[in-house]
């Protein structure tokens, strides 16, 4: 009789679970039939094996199911959010683009260019007011420069001086009457939309941050 | 159950796809499981909870076999369905359940090394009287009889105690080939071994803990009798 080697013991375990080659399944057999030591630990392994099949299969004490929180999900943000949120940006450049240029015009007239004064009338640098009446004329002191007019100088003599308009300082405010009302209303819309956009924004997140925490406490 | 997350949803809309905040496991159950995984793998939670529930009896009866403790039991099938979600792009395919039994089996072992550091006495529930309390009803199988029951209980006994008696090596292929039912090759994944050792292991096992069933047989006639009937 052949002496049994644990090699022997791995391949019958093998055998019983059928994951031995033919030619080894086929050798093992002829040895079962005519060495009953070897077919005794088959019969052992079998038994073991049958018992540890049976053994009672225990439910999960509960269910094992993953939370949002748990897994570590982050709450959800509403794809409708991101939009908002640029939108609001936009409006709030806008709004920035238009009051910049607005208050900086203000600013100016405290020390007005010459064109605007010139158009208002005013000397430059805000000055008194011109004189009105025609300019008064150069006394002459000697009789001898006393000029005879000929038709070319009448022709040539300075118009008399119109009378400058009723000039003064314009006012801060009459510059913000005569300003574009336009301004004044994008001044108030801009940011207000700005505002509403940010706070539907603020709202679905704050609606899903919700939702995600309701959910993450359901066990 | 339906499916939701469909673009017929309106809250389709407002949420990324695949999440609804009133989701709960809406994925039918008999869904291939394969598109469940793949679900899953692209952050769908409620694909893998549905995953979750087909497999956690055996991932918590794997666990249990090795930890010897319920409720250590549960904490390491906890610890593995959290593990395996987060690595769930590691899955390159075959045996999902030997993946997932890998993971179980890493928590176990996790636990097993925490034990070894910190030695504890496990506080058995104890009845007024100081006995050893029964198991909980919702562990008992409702279909046996009393008797079977008793029977039941007397063989898992037996049988913990001459797994407990084993290396944690050899009772991991054992749990893995004998009770949870893989091939071999499904172990030898789970457990990353090569097959001769998977094989050795068994054997080896199955060999000891034959000797020690034997003690237990002519103890406990009944409950091993009854084995031999319902294996017949």
């Amino acid at each position: 009789m052949k002496k049994i080697s644990f090699r022997d013991v791995e391949n019958l375990s093998a055998y019983l679970d059928g994951q031995t080659s033919q030619a080894e399944r086929t050798r093992l057999e002829t040895r079962l039939k005519s060495e009953p030591e070897l077919a005794g630990i088959l019969e052992d392994l079998r038994e073991a094996r049958q018992i540890l099949r049976r053994t009672p299969k225990r439910r999960a004490p509960r269910n094992f199911t993953l939370t949002p929180r748990m897994a570590g999900l982050k709450p959800p943000i509403p794809r409708i959010v991101p939009a908002l949120s640029w939108a609001s940006a936009v409006a709030m450049l806008v709004f920035a683009g238009i009051l910049g240029p607005n208050l900086l015009g203000r600013f100016s007239f405290g020390a007005a260019s010459p064109m605007m004064s010139a158009a208002y009338g005013g000397g430059v640098g805000g000055g008194p007011p011109a004189a009105e009446g025609p300019y008064p004329e150069t006394p002459v002191s000697d009789s001898s420069m006393e000029l005879t007019p000929t038709p070319e100088l009448m022709m040539m003599t300075l118009p008399e001086a119109t009378a400058a308009p009723e000039s003064r300082m314009i006012q801060p405010e009459e510059t913000a009457a005569k300003a574009s009302p336009d301004f004044n209303t994008w001044l108030i819309l801009l940011p207000g939309v700005a505002a509403v956009l940010v706070g539907a924004a603020l709202v679905l997140r704050w609606n899903s941050i919700r939702q995600f925490r309701q959910k993450s406490n359901i066990k | 159950m339906t499916v939701l997350g469909r673009e017929d949803d309106p809250a389709h809309f407002y949420f990324p796809r695949g999440f609804h905040p009133d989701a709960q496991f809406v994925y039918n159950i008999g869904m291939d499981e394969t598109a469940l995984i793949i679900e899953a793998q692209h952050g769908n939670l409620d694909a893998f909870n549905s995953l979750v529930l087909t497999y956690q009896d055996a991932l918590f009866n794997t666990a249990l076999r090795i930890l010897s403790d319920e409720d250590l039991a549960a904490d390491a099938t906890q610890e593995a369905f959290l593990s395996a979600f987060r690595a769930l792009n590691s899955y390159r395919g075959g045996s999902f359940k030997a993946w997932l039994l890998r993971t179980v089996t890493n928590a176990c072992y996790d636990e097993l090394r925490r034990r070894k550091r910190r030695p504890t006495t496990p506080l058995e529930p104890e009845t007024e009287e100081g006995e050893e309390m029964e198991s909980p009803r919702w562990l008992a199988d409702p279909s046996a009889s009393p008797e079977e029951q008793v029977d039941q209980a007397d063989l898992e006994h037996a049988i913990q105690h001459c797994l407990d008696a084993l290396p944690t090596d050899f009772k991991t292929v054992v749990v893995m080939a004998d009770l949870q039912g893989l091939d071999y090759d499904e172990v030898a994944q789970a457990v990353r071994v090569p097959l001769g050792t998977i094989k050795s292991r068994l054997a080896r096992a199955r060999l000891r803990l034959r000797e020690c069933l034997q003690g237990f047989a002519e103890l406990l006639p009944a409950a091993f009798r009854l084995e031999k009937e319902r294996g017949a």
